[in-house]
């Protein structure tokens, strides 16, 4: 396409190397046993999903491993119909905020498990308080899309 | 508390897709108009703020030294703000601290973007680490989205009626941006034409979001004795700041009652003398990349209560013509440089207290507060100027 | 100057790689610091950090990702880009005007996890013209040696004598990253890595979580007998295009006179007592010292020779290892404050040098050759 202006055509991609630390290298080999793991902390009380090692409103040490369960409720949710550079996901899907059950906070993940390119579908099908359940990959590597996505309950 | 700041002036681009231009030379147009709206020169000058969003954006790390010399900033001390989307507001911030503490009596404060040479969505993308949230938060418009959503369901608020004020708020602005010269988007659009545009995140469609833009803004910051000395009678001074952030995980805090913007905008009203903000303020620039959350930040700013802001909007309360206009720029929603956007809110806020909006003046503004939201759905800050010391 | 800015407490970590992650260690190291000064995280009125957005740490909005971290949970709060001294002086001036009590600063690098350094200051040149001939820090710092070494007759050698004493100092530092006795031969023979730099004249790529607690008169003196004051602070910035710019004669010499002027410092090399410099390529130090007013100009050659500059002379330089010993790009530069702070206070432990600091001096720089710099004068 011919343009207006002369542009400079260039991309960036650059390496990093992440270090997990030992809260959340427990929390993914827990994700390879179907297994969710929370943190809870010693002064609020409150249960945090994905574990934490501190509480970010106390500023305490969490202290101890709660497991939570896999199902939960949805507290919010969005149609993602759009697509742009590096998106991880192909469109159409669902991103929603999940309670799960013993979980004082919400956790982000997708809704799927069904047609998702029939909006009409999406619409009957997806409620806020809707309950959904974890669909777990067959082989699990300790990484977030073990669990490959919510279903409906 | 501290020395009483003013804003003297300000300076923009015309925003828009700016590839007729290199990116210093943008900048530099923003800080040309700002010196010839105020009469200074860089000799004036004690001091540069310059703040952008991550360089992912455009690609170039360090902005200011790419910039030293567009913002005429070489040999002069340097800070360079960002907070995300708020960077804006806090590079505004950032250039009040710095006068009301005595370490400089007159800054000039920079905000610029081009987004048009990079990959917004991408770079927002990478807000979230990439751990457990990256995968899942379909750029600024999918967070934005089930926020929308939270608050409708917390309030009670039936989603018809939301749309339809979201759909006002749409029409509005965009006839607004056609009495702002230096706006993005003029485009005329009807209550149907934004029901009905494409879906991008669910409920957001394609005419309730923000543009990309390219742009940049410059404002200066001077201490009380500077404007005397200057004989400036004209200015905006700055009565109150606020800004808070909450948590990094989009699960672990409430964004229906949304405490940053809550408590960011109580901290500005405290220092204000600001009771009863939809009486008291004259005209807001509220940070409004989507419409559906323009309503939430007029909840969250105490202009009305929680839930009510849809029928209020319908109303035309926030219109133009009405008890509280909101943004008659145009808003965030016609114009988003980003880096440069909280402070455009801000330049506005100034330039209606100053009576030198132009065609988009609310006649006889005394007071006006400018906003800006950034991070993972996550920070709120908050400028607000009066006509009066 | 309104209200005067008292530093009351101070950690770091260590500078070689941990397993921690960046959000974890982040609250560490910020907890340790609120330890330190026996505060709780309620009794923080802002926080002010220091951090690069993705080049330096892969996560863009980087004070989005560690807010929490860094105790700022529903505070009023801002990030500082570039030179980590900005934050210092931020959080400074938060307190100058009296809407704030008590401020935490945060300076967050986790080098390891990092590109290369040049491959990340790479990305401070424009597309255009500077970015494919391959500019970077380490090319202009080479460019800015050998014109150095020419003008001013300085000797190579004299130059590897920094990194033989910032690497000696850095054995008595248990935060640093590199260390070790050498002789100028084993310098000057390391890897030739672009000429006339060799490896071990270029700082390391380290981890560097920097935490300082920052506190008005009043308050300072509730919460220690001994608060470090920040005397003086300015920064300046060069020109960019690296073409235009006098290499040798840039903006040091304007940031450090107005942060001497704050200070009422006259005389430099008399008054201040001890200096933590930025100095990634050894030669640097030299040449800072010139533009510091440590030494006549050219004269920093000579100065290394003297001793003056050794952990146990009458100007000690970096006798923490510098940044030659520990090099978190982005924090570096409230590292050396944090150094200034120790030495103050005489809490520096085996690195404590044996003269009463009153004052001591804090510099930071970054982009190529020095575009910009700051300093901070702090004293008892």
């Amino acid at each position: 396409m011919a343009k207006e202006f002369k542009t400079l055509l260039t991309e960036i991609k650059l390496p990093y190397e992440l270090a997990y630390g030992a809260t959340w290298t427990r929390f993914f080999e827990g994700m390879k046993e179907k297994k969710i793991y929370g943190t809870k902390c010693s002064r609020c009380g409150r249960i945090l999903v994905p574990a934490r090692t501190f509480c970010p409103r106390c500023f305490v040490d969490t202290d101890e491993w709660v497991e939570v369960s896999p199902q939960g409720t949805v507290l919010t949710w969005s149609y993602a119909n759009y697509r742009y550079f590096g998106m991880p996901m192909d469109p159409p899907f669902i991103s929603a905020l999940i309670k799960l059950d013993g979980a004082d906070v919400g956790f982000l993940h997708i809704v799927a498990g069904f047609d998702l390119d029939d909006f009409d579908v999406v619409r009957q099908t997806v409620k806020t308080g809707m309950r959904v359940k974890a669909v777990w990959e067959d082989e699990r590597k300790g990484h977030i899309m073990d669990i490959r996505h919510f279903e409906p309950l | 508390m501290g020395r009483p700041v003013a804003i003297i002036g300000v300076g923009q681009t015309k925003h828009g897709r700016r590839m007729d231009v290199s990116y210093p030379d943008l900048v530099r147009e923003a800080v040309l108009r700002v010196f010839e709206d105020t009469g200074l020169t860089p000799n004036d000058i004690d001091g540069v703020v310059s703040g952008t969003m991550p360089s992912m954006m455009e690609g170039v790390a360090l902005t200011h030294f790419y910039f030293a010399d567009a913002m005429q900033a070489v040999g002069k001390p340097i800070m360079k703000t960002e907070t995300c989307g708020s960077t804006g507001v806090s590079i505004a911030h950032t250039a009040f601290y710095w006068v009301s503490s005595g370490m400089a009596d007159i800054v000039l404060a920079v905000g610029h973007e081009k987004m048009n040479e990079g990959d917004s969505q991408a770079t927002m993308t990478t807000v979230c680490e990439p751990f457990y949230q990256r995968h899942f938060v379909a750029g600024a418009p999918g967070a934005f989205s089930m926020q929308s959503r939270v608050w409708m369901d917390n309030f009670g608020i039936p989603e018809d009626k939301v749309r339809d004020a979201a759909a006002y708020i749409s029409k509005t602005h965009h006839d607004s941006a056609f009495d702002n010269p230096y706006a993005h988007v003029k485009l005329r659009v009807t209550i149907d034409d934004v029901k009905n545009s494409k879906i991008i995140t669910y409920p957001i469609r394609l005419l309730d979001v923000c543009p990309n833009s390219d742009g940049a803004c410059a404002v200066i910051f001077a201490s009380e004795e500077a404007v005397r000395k200057l004989g400036r009678k004209k200015v905006a001074w700055v009565k109150g700041i606020g800004f808070r952030g909450e948590e990094y995980y989009f699960g672990d805090s409430d964004k229906a009652v949304w405490q940053s913007a809550i408590q960011a905008a109580k901290e500005a009203y405290d220092q204000a003398g600001i009771n009863d903000p939809r009486k008291d303020l004259d005209v807001a620039e509220v940070y409004n990349p989507f419409t559906f959350q323009e309503m939430m930040f007029y909840e969250c700013f105490g202009f009305c209560g929680f839930g009510e802001a849809p029928d209020l909007v319908l109303k035309g309360t926030f219109a133009r013509g009405g008890q509280l206009p909101c943004d008659p720029s145009g808003g965030t929603l016609c114009t988003n440089p980003i880096g440069a956007t909280g402070l455009i809110r801000v330049a506005e806020a100034a330039l209606q207290v100053m009576d030198k909006a132009g065609d988009h003046q609310i006649p006889g503004s005394k007071m006006a507060l400018g906003h800006a939201m950034g991070g993972a759905d996550q920070f709120n800050g908050v400028m607000i100027v009066g006509s009066e010391l | 100057m309104a209200n005067r800015v008292a530093i009351v407490a101070v950690s770091q970590n260590a500078g070689a790689e941990s397993k921690d992650n960046f959000y974890d260690q982040a609250y560490r190291v910020v907890k340790d610091a609120l330890d330190k000064a026996g505060m709780s995280r309620e009794e923080i009125h802002t926080v002010v950090s220091a951090s690069s957005d993705i080049f330096h740490g892969g996560i863009s909005c980087a004070n989005a990702y560690y807010w929490e971290s860094s105790a700022a949970f529903l505070k009023p709060g801002s990030r500082q880009d570039g030179e980590s001294l900005f934050a210092l002086a931020y959080a400074a001036m938060r307190i100058m005007t009296g809407k704030h009590d008590t401020a935490l600063v945060v300076g967050l690098c986790k080098g390891s996890e990092n590109p290369e350094n040049d491959t990340c200051t790479h990305m401070f040149t424009d597309p255009f013209y500077q970015r494919e001939v391959g500019l970077n820090e380490t090319v202009a710092a080479a460019l800015q040696m050998r014109l150095y070494m020419e003008r001013f007759g300085v000797a190579h050698e004299q130059c590897a004598k920094v990194a033989v004493k910032n690497l000696g100092n850095a054995l008595r530092n248990p935060y640093a990253h590199k260390k070790g006795i050498y002789t100028i031969d084993a310098v000057l023979d390391s890897k030739r890595v672009i000429d006339p730099l060799t490896a071990m004249q270029i700082a390391p790529k380290s981890e560097g979580i920097i935490a300082l607690v920052l506190a008005s008169e009043n308050k300072a003196k509730k919460l220690t007998d001994k608060p470090v004051w920040l005397k003086g602070y300015s920064s300046s910035l060069d020109t960019f295009n690296f073409g235009d710019r006098d290499l040798l004669n840039g903006q040091l010499k304007n940031a450090a006179s107005r942060a001497y002027k704050m200070a009422g410092i006259t005389n430099p090399r008399k008054e201040v007592d001890l200096a933590e410099i930025t100095e990634p390529y050894a030669f640097q130090e030299l040449l800072w010292c010139e533009d510091l007013g440590f030494c006549d100009p050219g004269g920093g050659g000579k100065l290394i020779d003297s001793g003056a500059t050794q952990r146990d002379g009458a100007l000690p330089v970096n006798a923490s290892g510098g940044v030659l010993a520990n090099n978190p790009y982005v924090s570096r530069g409230l590292q050396r404050a944090v150094e200034a702070f120790l030495q103050i206070r005489g809490e520096a432990g085996e690195h404590q040098v044996g003269k009463k600091v009153k004052t001591a001096l804090a510099h930071g720089t970054h982009g190529f050759a020095g575009q910009c710099h700051a300093v901070a004068i702090l004293g008892s």
